[in-house]
């Protein structure tokens, strides 16, 4: 028994699902679902659809070039038979899997890192620039106003800080 | 690759079935059928189905005939496209000799 991967979504195909098609050129594509399928009928560049892994992986949104990641390639080199090899590798598969879920998991957390720094500008600046709507019609609120924008300020870097 | 397949292939006529050597005359995979080939009659084995397939049986990009001859030996001497596993569990020795000259299986 042996998990596949979709040619489509790249999402994994177990035994009794989807379906598997083989071209003339001796070619196998193998399918999730029937949507992954009639994808491909349709002639859908996996790439370009957006909610694929392909997808995600061609645009940088996920982690693509990695070590950890090297382990899961096919080798069409047959390994000759050894216990100790296959005891080793069992024990590595495990860690592997550890580690590559946690980079995978630290890629995208450091791709968002930039989102909520930009978001905490837009914010201050948005605050900055529409304060007069906030503002009481009395001079003395300047000063008011000028430590209410470093009171969100220092709410934002807090929030920062929490998490 | 026989002669005949060959030829057929280049000159691009299609091989058609004529005849199903089943009780109701549906062929499907691994069923033995008559097949006209350049002007000529001859039996063959289906192996592969652009029909979709029971789970776990692949579905082929057009439907994939072995040519055979009366005895039921196989007329070429390689066969290049893949053949479905499923068909491995046949014990019919005709079978047995074209899954012999099968290269790839799927």
């Amino acid at each position: 028994m042996r998990l596949e991967k979709c040619y489509f979504c790249s999402s994994t195909v177990y035994p009794g699902h989807g379906i598997q098609f083989v071209r003339n050129d001796c070619k196998i594509f193998r399918f999730c679902r029937s949507k992954c399928h009639k994808a491909f009928k349709k002639k859908r560049n996996p790439r370009k659809a957006k909610w694929t892994k392909a997808f995600r992986k061609a645009a940088g949104k996920e982690l693509a070039v990695d070590p950890s990641l090297e382990f899961e390639k096919r080798r069409n080199v047959p390994v000759k038979y050894n216990r100790e090899l296959w005891q080793t590798t069992f024990k590595a598969m495990k860690r592997i899997e550890e580690i590559r879920i946690k980079r995978q998991n630290q890629f995208i957390l450091n791709r968002l890192k930039k989102g909520k720094e930009l978001r905490k500008e837009a914010d201050v600046k948005e605050v900055e620039t529409n304060i007069h709507l906030i503002k009481a019609p009395t001079g003395r609120v300047k000063t008011l106003e000028k430590k209410m924008v470093q009171v969100i300020q220092e709410e934002d870097d807090d929030d920062m800080e929490e998490v | 690759n026989s002669k005949i397949g060959r030829n057929a292939k280049q000159s691009g006529r299609p091989v058609k079935v004529i005849n199903v050597y089943k009780k109701p005359p549906v062929g499907r995979l691994g069923d033995k059928v008559l097949v006209t080939i350049e002007h000529e009659k001859k039996k063959a084995y289906i192996v592969g189905c652009k029909q979709r397939q029971q789970t776990l049986v692949p579905k082929f990009d057009s439907n994939n005939v072995v040519l055979v001859d009366d005895n039921g030996q196989p007329l070429g001497t390689r066969i290049r496209a893949p053949i479905p596993s499923c068909l491995r569990a046949n014990t019919d020795p005709n079978f047995v000799k074209i899954l012999s000259l099968a290269t790839t299986f799927v």
